[in-house]
């Protein structure tokens, strides 16, 4: 401490009564002293974001100005114009800051899209309404409201006895019996009010609420089923936890601390254990009943399949390739919801498939030897199919 | 010690970093005049700058916060003192203009941060050239790009970001600004033990690199239902689409179940399982689908270079001493996680009815039981040739690139009842950890004043899987950090978190991030 700042720290915000104890003045003063530390440290990372978004600003809107001024009629990364704005000036190709860009730079452009930033958000704590004239970059400022997520999305319970009742499993959106897989009507619901999707079973391509999608791969993949899953709960129940012997990776002695797993530990929306073993007799070919149930489901299905563009081929079996061909998402608020209960929407609106462009990738630089061309993996199993399913793809979403 | 002494120049020749496109040049018209007085201030500028930097992160804070008063005394401060970059004076705030004055010196080094203080601008400036210097020193430790970074022998996995550039996270070209992997992942039916540890691995800089910069392309792998591929595709998905809404992992999912992995039959239940498992479950798999195949042996060394050995794989080497002829053994073995355990702890801990209300426990505490104290234990001496009391003690002799620690809250009791029971004590961890005191290197030589080892060896707090509720019926959830901020995971739902929420949550599995990564 400097000797003026003997009597109180830096900060002047924690100090001793004038009549205090001088040791009770000292540690008053290292007390403010680290107090103005922890304000400063946190000063200086805001600084740094901040300025630093600024400068950048002003770089790119006086880059700007110079390539409109080149009009574009030169390929020279660094044309020869000179141009000055308030805050930098543009010569020789290199960006110069005039004054201090906190004082001469009030917004913030996104040094990829070069669009403003919003800075507020829309909603929640510290909302405003932004400028309606204005397009902003799409990275908004994170929403922070109870209820709502950082994008002010919410959700719709995941059915009727939040998901507790048989009935929303076998959702159908093809079938006018089936229940509504949500309470309530869709057009109800504001848009930023999202639905649980269904995605489709890598192995026998049935469309799963995604909220049983666990269960029914239990059954319908298992470790061979249902009974594997017996066999596995029967071992556990036993007090077995030889299986985690032979993980090797935690140090000795630590396998205790993991918590049993014949604890049947279950999340608040598990399933009953009937439940799950109607899921499983479902499948079972042996009963002609439920066969014909799941016949019938396969069928609606490709209903389901032809209005989006994702179709899992028959070859696909083998190997699901990326969710882009598993998932399908239920939008629900939409007009076309009044005919059918669900409309389905592909996840992706963009015609993204695999393999068909390594362009599709976003790339961190060129981290491999060069990859080999899509044409080059033609000759793969699965490869046609691929390129047949990416004409669909290309294809709007009806 | 007001004046550091002065540095002699080196023939070498210093560079301004050459102009960015959307960055300005310099950080303010008075560096730039500056810079352009010629190679000689450029030389003695960039120097004095770096030995600063020295100083600053690399000896005793007593340097660095000791200024010499234009009056006569030196004063040591805790708060920031400004180091002129121009001569070897450090100074107090106050004094900093007059010494400005008196000798024309514009530029002054914040004793706190490394960051340049513009006494023209009357603010700091980050400048591109100086500012480099800066994140290098206190990043890697090392001013060079191309050499290995401090400590080298301390850490496991050779360091991923100079063995493959396209580690580095600044490079990152999302598909769209709105692309910011920030997704929530449906529940599939308790599945948020799964979910919580997806998260961990999205939001793990090491393994987002790996995965975005091609290092498992789906596209050219024939495994059928490999799970690296799935995590190729998350990863995909949640950086390179604009969605917001939650993720479905049926790809994971099914190559869960579909997956021969005797050791994790236990986990292939439709019930909730404990995420810890199903954490080693995945790193194994991932090894196996990216590494050299063979699967880890128990306690060897097994050394593999695979993205999942140069994350989380570092090296425990314990030494047992015979109490008989005091010979030596030593062991190594490759650990994955760090398993802590908490129930002698919390046990004494309430007996003693100490000062602490509510038995509570620091990590740092868990930390010193495990690699730090030894125990006695029985073994068969080499020497001796028969049974002895022998003393073993264990510490780290290798880092990982992120340390996961296991907090071991569910203990399962042989008994009766054959049930898992919780251990609820909360414990303390910080969101920088020094792990320092827990590798053999702290034993074998002195290291109280080796700032540099120290921070070498420091840890930011990366991920916090917390379990919440009672055994049977309880819940997973994650908080994890990016840049930052702290985000809360809750299955499909992200929210914004305070670092007051993370420290508060009584963590059950925690991710650490070296320093020089993060
Ligand atoms: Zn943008
Ligand atoms: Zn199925
Ligand atoms: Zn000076
Ligand atoms: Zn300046
Ligand atoms: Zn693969
Ligand atoms: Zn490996
Ligand atoms: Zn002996």
């Amino acid at each position: 401490m400097s000797s003026k700042t003997e009597e109180t720290g830096k900060a002047g915000v924690i100090v001793a009564p004038e009549t205090a104890h001088p040791v009770e003045k000292i540690s008053h003063a290292v007390l403010d002293d680290l107090l103005y530390n922890i304000v400063h440290d946190l000063l200086v990372k805001v600084h740094r974001d901040e300025k630093t978004a600024r400068a950048n600003t002003a770089a790119i809107k006086v880059e700007k100005l110079a390539m409109n001024a080149i009009d574009g009629a030169t390929t020279d990364p660094k044309p020869d114009v000179e141009i000055e704005t308030d805050a930098a000036i543009y010569k020789d190709g290199k960006v110069m800051l005039k004054g201090n860009p906190l004082k001469t730079t009030k917004e913030i452009l996104c040094p990829r899209c070069h669009l403003p930033r919003l800075l507020h958000p829309t909603d929640g704590k510290g909302a405003r309404k932004p400028d309606p004239g204005v397009i902003y970059c799409k990275k908004h400022p994170y929403i922070d409201k109870p209820g709502y997520d950082i994008y002010g999305q919410t959700w719709v319970a995941p059915g009727p006895g939040r998901g507790k009742k048989k009935k929303d499993q076998k959702l159908d959106p093809n079938d006018p019996s089936s229940p509504a897989p949500v309470e309530g009507s869709a057009k109800d619901r504001p848009p930023n009010v999202l639905s649980f999707p269904s995605a489709t079973c890598s192995k026998c391509k049935r469309c799963i609420l995604v909220t049983r999608l666990n269960n029914h791969m239990g059954s319908c993949i298992g470790n061979s089923g249902r009974n594997a899953s017996r066999a596995a709960a029967q071992k556990i129940s036993n007090g077995s936890n030889a299986g985690s012997q032979n993980n090797d990776n935690t140090p000795p002695g630590s396998q205790k601390g993991t918590p049993l797993p014949g604890s049947r530990a279950a999340s608040p929306r598990k399933r009953d254990v009937d439940e799950f073993d109607e899921d499983a007799e479902e499948s079972d070919p042996s009963n002609p009943k439920k066969k014909k149930l799941k016949l019938n489901a396969l069928n609606k299905k490709v209903i389901l399949k032809a209005k989006s563009p994702a179709i899992p081929g028959p070859n696909k079996k083998d190997k699901p390739k990326g969710s882009s061909m598993l998932n399908v998402e239920q939008k629900v608020d939409d007009d076309a919801a009044k005919d059918s209960t669900v409309q389905v929407l592909p996840k992706k609106q963009t015609p993204i498939l695999k393999g068909l462009s390594p362009a599709k990738k976003i790339k961190l630089g060129p981290a491999k030897p060069p990859l080999p061309s899509p044409a080059g993996k033609k000759g793969k199993r699965d490869r046609d199919m691929e390129s047949e399913s990416s004409g669909t793809m290309s294809s709007p979403p009806r | 010690m007001a004046a550091r002494p002065a540095i002699p120049a080196s023939p070498k020749n210093h560079k301004v970093k050459a102009p960015q496109p959307g960055q300005p040049m310099y950080g303010c018209e008075h560096i730039q005049l500056l810079f352009n007085q010629g190679q000689a201030a450029i030389d003695t500028s960039i120097q004095h700058y770096k030995a600063i930097l020295r100083s600053i992160f690399d000896t005793t804070p007593l340097i660095s916060q000791t200024a010499k008063l234009t009056d006569g005394p030196t004063v040591t401060s805790l708060t920031p003192t400004y180091l002129c970059l121009q001569c070897p004076f450090t100074l107090t705030e106050e004094d900093r203009a007059r010494h400005g004055t008196k000798k024309s010196h514009r530029f002054y080094v914040d004793s706190r941060s490394g960051a340049l203080y513009c006494q023209m601008c009357d603010d700091i400036v980050w400048d591109p050239t100086f500012e480099e210097l800066r994140l290098r020193k206190m990043g890697t430790g090392t001013f060079s790009t191309t050499r290995k970074r401090k400590h080298e022998d301390m850490f496991e996995a050779s360091d991923p970001v100079r063995d493959n550039p396209t580690y580095i996270s600044s490079n990152t070209t999302a598909a769209s600004c709105k692309a910011n992997g920030l997704r929530g992942i449906y529940n599939a039916g308790a599945t948020c033990y799964q979910n919580v540890v997806l998260q961990s691995f999205l939001h793990n800089p090491i393994l987002r690199n790996f995965y975005l910069s091609d290092g498992h392309q789906s596209s050219n792998c024939d495994v059928p239902h490999c799970l690296s591929c799935a995590m190729d595709d998350m990863f995909q998905d949640f950086y390179a689409l604009e969605n917001t809404n939650g993720y479905t992992a049926a790809n994971i999912l099914s190559g869960f179940w579909i997956s021969e992995k005797k050791a994790f039959e236990n986990l292939v239940t439709t019930k909730e399982q404990d995420a810890h498992e199903f954490f080693q479950f995945l790193a194994e798999e991932l090894h196996e689908r990216n590494g050299d195949g063979k699967r880890p042996e128990i306690g060897s060394e097994h050394s593999c270079n695979c993205v999942i050995h140069q994350t989380y794989y570092g090296k425990l080497q314990s030494t047992t001493t015979c109490q008989n002829c005091n010979g030596v053994t030593n062991q190594v073995q490759s650990f994955l996680d760090l398993s802590l355990p908490l129930e002698n702890l919390s046990q004494k801990r309430g007996k003693k009815g100490s000062s602490r209300p509510g038995g509570i426990l620091t990590l740092q505490e868990c930390l010193d039981e495990e690699y730090i104290k030894s125990d006695k234990c029985e073994y068969r001496c080499h020497n001796c040739n028969s049974m002895q009391q022998a003393r073993r003690q264990t510490s780290i002799k290798r880092l990982p690139n992120v340390l996961s620690i296991q907090l071991k809250r569910f203990e399962y009791k042989q008994g009766r009842n054959e049930r898992a029971a919780k251990i609820d004590t909360p414990v303390q961890f910080p969101l920088q950890l020094n792990m320092l005191p827990y590798t053999n290197r702290a034993r074998s030589q002195d290291v109280r004043d080796n700032y540099e080892l120290a921070r070498s060896c420091t840890y930011d707090l990366l991920t916090v899987v917390v379990h919440v509720g009672e055994i049977d019926t309880g819940h997973y959830m994650s908080y994890c950090r990016v840049g930052d901020q702290w985000f809360a995971f809750n299955d499909h739902k992200v929210e914004l978190a305070q670092k007051s929420d993370v420290l508060n949550s009584k963590a059950y599995l925690l991710f650490y991030i070296v320093r020089s990564l993060s």
